[in-house]
């Protein structure tokens, strides 16, 4: 079917059966939806990370640094690095592509106004955190994220994600993925003093900045620098790894198909 | 980027189990149940009472079962009272909560309103049944139809809350495209209005109330909401294939990559498309009119009416399995890693023992219901005066599957 033709029977669409339907999105998106008031932490400050992926080597030690201070439960992680190998189109040369994940701290997080209880929430620092005292585990959170940065902790049977390691910074101390990164590819700071390091190279690098996942208008303030455009979204990438089952379908190990 | 491979990338679990599709498909089918009660109990239309009868079971038992599945797919499910005391009207899911419980309220009067009368004229039975009755139906009293009606229309618009917030809470979520669109919604209620009047047709056959009209009414619905679905899923489909991002996109990217998911959409068309066939097939079968009762009915309408049952079975399969792909499948669609995430169903309670138990306590509800109440006589209140006469109903034509034709005859 050609583009005009199917254009036409889309807008088609729209202008009738569509049209009833409308109203109903626009409140389901908007009016209920909303971002509730943020509270707590410190509304002068506004915290956000760059990662400069020229300095990544794919260690994974934030990974395991966070990992261990966090407590998070074996197989879960607040933070990872993906890693790809990539081949260029036309000298065939092979190269590893870094992609250090972690929550965003979206200006504008899907994860919290879907909350039933109010457990997660923005504090007025911008990070995102979840009262696991008051989480019900309905797991609203973890599909409302669009970079799987949220899971239900085992242990706790609450949601768990990435806190910029708050209690960290409020001692004065650095997270634990941005401790121990070997680079010094991650870069924490407040982005409403202009003096800062992540203010500073946010100024200098503005143009080359990209977040994951911008089509979803959820202003990530996990910044990246040196990043390839076709990493914003799902990587049109072959999994190397298939899981193995054993016949009573339980996971035995991996197997790499490359 | 077609060379491109990923060496390393964690496994993400499911955040909702089974227990989601139980309380999805539950919650749809109650609701749906009531609407096909509604002639006979709030309009007080007399062709649709063995409709209506059956429907109310369903709706209660189905309405009673379905919070249960929904607390078990929490991960705390001792917080629930979390929702009332921190609610958010933000959340979608918050606002269902307040939703639910006065929705089940409202079902449960309307089942007691359309339930007493023939309470009443059980008291005096003997034995347990007697006592449950004389318990239940709270003095003799009539049961105004006014209040009925009310009621019937109180829940209605409960029910209508349940089909939105049910929908919306899919809807909003932008961070899996195959959810995120404005035709969730209304396809998840239709397919809760299939599911519902299969299960009037199967509970029709297993209650040996075997009423044709019921048979018919459903065969109507079904075919409404069949081409219904149809039509919605085929408005979908044109209102999102230009794009490159968003709903459609992503169903075709699934099904592109995807045996399974190639599988899962080939077998929902076909069984969709052959299920609304088979309706249209039973249902322009002529009719059996007195002039033809000598004629061999083999191909008339009562004789193939016995075996709508089975298409009642096809039907509650399409609504549970829409369920399913929309919200287990959904999730296994990697968002941040490429392909899909493996999962195998758990034996435990957040799988397989999940499902059956969910639908064991189901059975367990309708057989309480079909042990000591007097379903069968449910009517738009008022008095019975003496419960043989009550299944005396014009409106009802007593089939068994068995010998029908000839009781019609």
């Amino acid at each position: 079917m050609d583009a005009i033709r199917r254009s036409l029977l889309g807008q088609m669409v729209r202008l009738s059966a569509g049209a009833a339907l409308i109203p109903f999105s626009s409140l389901a998106q908007a009016g209920i939806n909303q971002q509730p008031a943020r509270h707590e932490g410190d509304p002068t400050k506004r915290y956000g990370m760059l990662v400069d992926l020229r300095q990544c080597i794919g260690c994974q030690a934030c990974t395991v640094s966070c990992h261990i201070e966090n407590a998070a439960p074996l197989g879960q992680f607040r933070t990872t690095v993906s890693q790809y190998e990539v081949q260029h189109q036309e000298s065939g040369e092979l190269a590893t592509f870094m992609l250090p994940r972690l929550c965003n701290h979206c200006e504008n997080p899907p994860c919290v106004p879907v909350c039933p209880v109010e457990a997660t929430y923005q504090q007025r620092d911008g990070i995102v955190v979840v009262d696991s005292d008051r989480c019900v585990g309905c797991a609203y959170c973890v599909n409302a994220c669009p970079y799987d940065a949220r899971f239900i902790n085992q242990r706790t049977q609450t949601a768990d994600k990435c806190t910029f390691c708050a209690h960290r910074l409020e001692a004065g101390l650095l997270p634990a993925c941005v401790e121990s990164c070997v680079g010094g590819a991650r870069v924490i700071g407040d982005m409403r003093d202009p003096q800062s390091q992540i203010s500073r190279m946010i100024h200098e690098h503005r143009d080359a900045l990209m977040v994951l996942q911008p089509e979803k208008h959820t202003l990530p303030q996990v910044f990246y620098l040196g990043m390839d455009e076709r990493f914003t979204t799902r990587p049109t990438a072959e999994p190397v790894a298939l899981e193995v089952l054993d016949p009573h379908g339980q996971e035995m190990g991996y197997e790499f198909h490359h | 980027m077609n060379s491109t491979i990923e060496l390393l990338a964690p496994r993400y679990d499911i955040a909702w189990y089974p227990w989601a599709v139980q309380y999805f498909f539950m919650i749809a089918v109650s609701y749906a149940s009531l609407w096909l009660a509604a002639p006979a109990l709030v309009l007080g239309k007399k062709a649709w009472l063995p409709t209506a009868r059956l429907a109310l079971i369903a709706c209660v038992s189905t309405t009673l079962v379905a919070p249960v599945a929904l607390l078990a797919d929490l991960h705390q499910p001792l917080r629930f009272w979390h929702f009332y005391a921190y609610a958010n009207s933000h959340s979608w899911m918050s606002i269902g909560s307040v939703v639910l419980p006065l929705y089940l309220v409202s079902v449960l009067g309307l089942a007691w309103l359309a339930w007493r009368p023939a309470l009443q004229a059980q008291r005096s039975t003997p034995g347990l049944s007697g006592m449950i009755a004389t318990w239940l139906s709270l003095g003799s009293g009539i049961t105004p139809r006014a209040l009925v009606a009310v009621v019937g229309l109180a829940a209605l618009g409960l029910s209508s809350g349940i089909m939105l917030y049910t929908g919306a809470e899919l809807a909003i979520v932008k961070a899996r495209p195959l959810w995120n669109t404005v035709w969730l919604p209304p396809m998840l209620a239709t397919t809760g209005f299939i599911a519902a009047s299969g299960l009037v047709l199967v509970l029709n056959r297993v209650s040996r109330l075997c009423s044709q009209t019921a048979i018919r009414q459903m065969l109507y619905v079904l075919l409404v909401t069949c081409a219904l679905a149809g039509l919605i899923a085929i408005s979908w489909f044109l209102d999102g294939v230009n794009a490159h991002v968003g709903s459609v996109a992503a169903a075709l990217e699934s099904v592109s990559h995807s045996d399974s998911w190639r599988n899962t959409a080939l077998w929902g068309g076909i069984t969709g498309l052959a299920l609304f066939a088979a309706v249209l097939f039973l249902l322009t079968r002529p009719t059996l009119r007195q002039k033809h009762a000598r004629v061999v009915l083999t191909s008339s309408q009562p004789a193939l009416f016995a075996w709508a049952w089975l298409l009642g079975l096809v039907a509650i399969h399409m609504g549970w399995m829409f369920r399913w792909v929309v919200l287990m499948d959904v999730q296994h669609v990697a968002r941040n890693s490429a392909g899909f995430h493996h999962y195998g169903i758990p034996a435990g309670s957040s799988g397989i023992l999940g499902i059956v138990g969910t639908f064991g306590l189901w059975l367990a509800a309708i057989l309480l219901i079909e042990l000591f109440i007097p379903w069968r006589q449910a009517q738009q209140g008022g008095l019975i005066a003496t419960p043989t006469h009550a299944t005396q109903d014009a409106s009802t034509h007593s089939l068994t599957a068995k010998k029908g034709a000839s009781s019609h005859a």
